[in-house]
């Protein structure tokens, strides 16, 4: 009777605990999603309102140079009279859509290396990990700095440098994955069971990779974006007058020694937030997909 | 935890021992300041692009080039004045033959290199032949080969006849034959000059000392020190009380320094944009040529009127610069007619007359063409930004509608064909106006805008070919406006001039600095031309 009475009250604890767990769970699970939600409203919210003010931004009006910031222009203006806060916005604005436009072209050149390394064999592979090895031992600014320039500057030639330059990680990471599911029982099954190379790649790989993959893909972000802004404030990008986070902190140094602090401020602020957001969103989604940490 | 109060303890013991440093360094500063007061001492900043960079060696550009200034170390056989005019320093004469061709300088016979050795004709022959053959900064294409007929007298033989001769016979310091050597002169400098090099610190300072031999007036600075900072080193190196002058932009001008006050100095420093004055079309090396907006007269006569340059100097300069209505303004070849008022009204009218009239969005049109300007600055020149964007913004009134566009240099000269680009201009010789307004021989065209017009060409081959100096200025001037043609508003306005720069300073209260000439475009080493008759007061 008693000892019944205890195991009862054990069963129930336990059941009990477990409901308190799922209930923990499922509040995880939604506030990542919540984030997830609200992290990508407030980055489309930036990229739009930059495109939108991209005139503006440039508009100069010598009759309101160098204002602190109040409530007309909450981040002040600068010396030829532009807003910083259109200014901040076109900048950031730029710099996601370069980030994008990285991430897509890094997305396909890794998928198409790391296939092409399962799917053409030894040799090939070979060829194309001397290949990644080769770009990632180069330092990145300065890959970033030689394909901008080689690609003839200006706008073209930042997009192009960032662009070509950050796909080696992901390749490596996608390589990797595909060469170790080869040897899976299941994949071999379908080998055997006479499933070819690509559609095993396509219907049995490729499902498997994504987690992996969407993560790896956002956490290029922010990368590209403080690449894009280091190289523009090394003057190897954009001429002056584009609205660039990089041009902006790099015109901002001239005015620091007179006491003009919110040039800088702000718009690194800005950039440091975005780039916080784009990594903390890589690492949320990555728990959410990730089998081994989506019941944490 | 014990740990951690002892990584306290130590940060406060350092903090405090800093702060005591500070203290100490501010009394030093003190102490330093009446030091250099006492020896006669004078510590100056200037822009790291002013340090020469083959050193200062005259035939590698020391002292010439597009920051022209007298080079201190050696001696020149002219100097310019005050207003710009000839005067003398090894010189004691000089005199052309009728057809231009022979110069004839004597010389005087009592200077001294600092080695001790006697400075002759033979070493200015051998000065000029070797710059004729190195200098990559200069033009000598006009001298065939100089030699000296006897001590004191240097005879120069020209290919053509170059009348402002003078003018560069001022910016080249004479070198000793005997003790020349091209690989280390740059960084050892022997010359006859007020001042020797002392210590040259490649991309740190720069020590002069007075030259106790000098055949002139003894230099009241007796050790002149250069710093090369970046501007806003500069400001933070005068508001820590370390130099006693420092270049400056307007930038910081509104500032305040205690100790210190703003000095600002007219120039010649001008900014100005080229209006391409002929159409389209596509040259030999298939480089865009020619403006069909700007090919109209009429219309770069109204942008020449439409602008209000001194809006521009307010808005841009804060208010340190004059107005430019040429590449030469006042100095003795400029011709007043360049002047022209503010006149919106004037100019819309002149847009009008051009057939550009007004359309629904406020941007002119002719013939279903917008009035559209691509303005060119180059990248990263916040000051010529700014005058780029102010001057969009007036065109924009005129009902012109600008678009600006950075551009590095190695581009820019090839743009500018076809666009308009800011550009910089300002030198103590009327070659300046030979460069941009003439024809270049064997094509159709000047240098760096499409323009050509026979009459002006003709005013400056005479004004070169001409005996006397005097004389020639005139013609450089008819080169400008002769009543009927020129390059001014009336004329063709081929290049539209808005602003001279004021060279602005930091001076330590104390320090006296002598008159200055207009500055040339460099904003670097003309400050120091006369540093010899500065003065410390009290």
């Amino acid at each position: 009777m008693r000892s019944a009475r205890i195991l009862d009250k054990g069963i129930k604890s336990r059941t009990i605990r477990k409901r308190r767990r799922e209930e923990k769970d499922t509040n995880r699970r939604l506030q990542t999603i919540l984030f997830l939600v609200a992290a990508i409203v407030i980055l489309t919210a930036v990229t739009v309102a930059g495109v939108m003010t991209e005139g503006y931004a440039a508009e100069t009006d010598f009759s309101r140079r160098n204002l602190a910031p109040d409530l007309q222009h909450p981040f002040g203006t600068d010396w030829m009279g532009r807003d910083m806060l259109a200014r901040t916005l076109a900048g950031l604005s730029l710099s996601i859509r370069i980030g994008v436009l990285t991430a897509a072209v890094s997305a396909a050149v890794a998928l198409l290396l790391g296939t092409a390394s399962v799917v053409f064999g030894r040799k090939a592979d070979a060829v194309i990990s001397w290949c990644i090895d080769l770009v990632m031992g180069i330092p990145h600014i300065l890959l970033v700095m030689l394909i901008s320039l080689a690609c003839g500057r200006g706008f073209a030639g930042v997009v192009a440098g960032v662009s070509l330059s950050h796909w080696p990680s992901l390749a490596r990471v996608i390589r990797g994955e595909l060469i170790q599911l080869r040897q899976a029982p299941y994949i071999l099954a379908a080998e055997k069971m006479g499933v070819s190379k690509l559609q095993n790649i396509r219907r049995h790989m490729l499902p498997h990779l994504l987690p992996q993959f969407l993560t790896g893909l956002i956490l290029l972000f922010p990368h590209a974006i403080l690449h894009e802004s280091s190289v523009t404030f090394l003057g190897f990008g954009l001429s002056s007058e584009q609205p660039a986070i990089g041009v902006i902190l790099s015109e901002s140094m001239q005015y620091l020694t007179t006491g003009k602090w919110w040039l800088a401020l702000f718009p690194g602020a800005a950039l440091v937030i975005v780039v916080i957001l784009f990594a903390m969103l890589g690492e949320r989604v990555r728990r959410l997909l990730d089998p081994s940490s989506v019941h944490e | 935890m014990r740990k951690r109060w002892i990584s306290l303890l130590l940060a406060a013991a350092v903090t405090v021992t800093a702060l005591a440093g500070c203290a100490g360094d501010t009394a030093e500063d003190q102490s330093a300041v009446q030091q250099r007061i006492e020896n006669s001492s004078v510590v100056i900043a200037m822009d790291p692009n002013s340090e020469p960079e083959a050193g200062f060696d005259p035939a590698y550009g020391w002292g010439a080039g597009e920051h022209v200034h007298e080079p201190l170390i050696q001696s020149t056989l002219t100097v310019t004045n005050t207003d710009l005019t000839i005067g003398y320093d090894l010189a004691t004469d000089y005199t052309v033959s009728e057809d231009g061709l022979t110069w004839t300088v004597t010389i005087r016979d009592d200077v001294k290199f600092t080695d001790g050795e006697p400075l002759t004709a033979e070493d200015v022959a051998f000065t000029y032949n070797t710059v004729k053959e190195s200098s990559s900064v200069n033009d000598f294409t006009m001298l065939d080969y100089a030699e000296s007929s006897d001590d004191t007298t240097v005879v120069f033989h020209m290919t053509r006849p170059f009348s402002i001769w003078p003018y560069t016979m001022a910016i080249v310091g004479i070198v000793p034959e005997n003790a020349y050597d091209s690989a280390t002169y740059g960084s050892n400098p022997i010359g006859s000059g007020r001042y020797i090099l002392k210590q040259w610190d490649r991309g740190q300072q720069v020590i002069l000392e007075a030259n106790p031999d000098y055949y002139g007036d003894a230099p009241e600075m007796e050790q002149v020190t250069i710093l090369f900072m970046e501007e806003d080193a500069a400001f933070l190196a005068v508001q820590a009380g370390e130099v006693d002058l420092a270049y400056t932009s307007a930038t910081y001008s509104d500032q305040e320094v205690e100790g210190y006050s703003l000095a600002s100095y007219a120039s010649v420093d001008n900014r100005g944009f080229n209006l391409p004055a002929v159409e389209e079309t596509t040259d030999s090396e298939g480089r865009t040529v020619g403006n069909d907006f700007t090919a109209d007269v009429l219309v770069r006569r109204a942008i020449n009127i439409g602008i209000d340059r001194q809006e521009m100097i307010d808005n841009v300069l804060n208010g340190y610069g004059s107005p430019a209505y040429s590449v030469c303004d006042q100095l003795p070849w400029y011709n007043e007619a360049s002047e022209v008022s503010y006149n919106p009204e004037g100019a819309a009218a002149l847009l009008d007359e051009a057939g550009w009239t007004v359309g629904d969005d406020g941007i002119r049109e002719k013939d279903g063409v917008k009035a559209e300007l691509n303005l060119l600055y180059s990248t990263g020149d916040s000051v010529r930004q700014a005058l780029a964007a102010d001057f969009a913004d007036q065109l924009g009134v005129l009902g012109i509608s600008c678009t600006l566009e950075g551009v590095g240099w190695d581009t820019a000269y090839d743009r500018a064909l076809s666009d308009p680009l800011i550009w910089g201009w300002g030198a103590h010789t009327p070659m300046e106006l030979y460069n941009i307004y003439h024809t270049i021989e064997g094509t159709d065209s000047a240098e760096y805008s499409p323009y050509s017009n026979s009459t002006v060409d003709e005013y400056m081959d005479q004004a070169l070919a001409c005996g006397d100096l005097e004389e020639s200025y005139r013609l450089w001037q008819q080169a400008q406006w002769d009543g009927t043609d020129g390059v001014t508003q009336d004329g063709d306005i081929p290049w539209v001039w808005l602003v001279n720069i004021d060279h602005l300073y930091w001076v330590r209260d104390g320090l006296t600095v002598a008159e200055q000439k207009i500055h040339p475009h460099g904003h670097g080493w003309s400050i120091v031309n006369n540093v010899d008759q500065w003065s410390w007061k009290g």
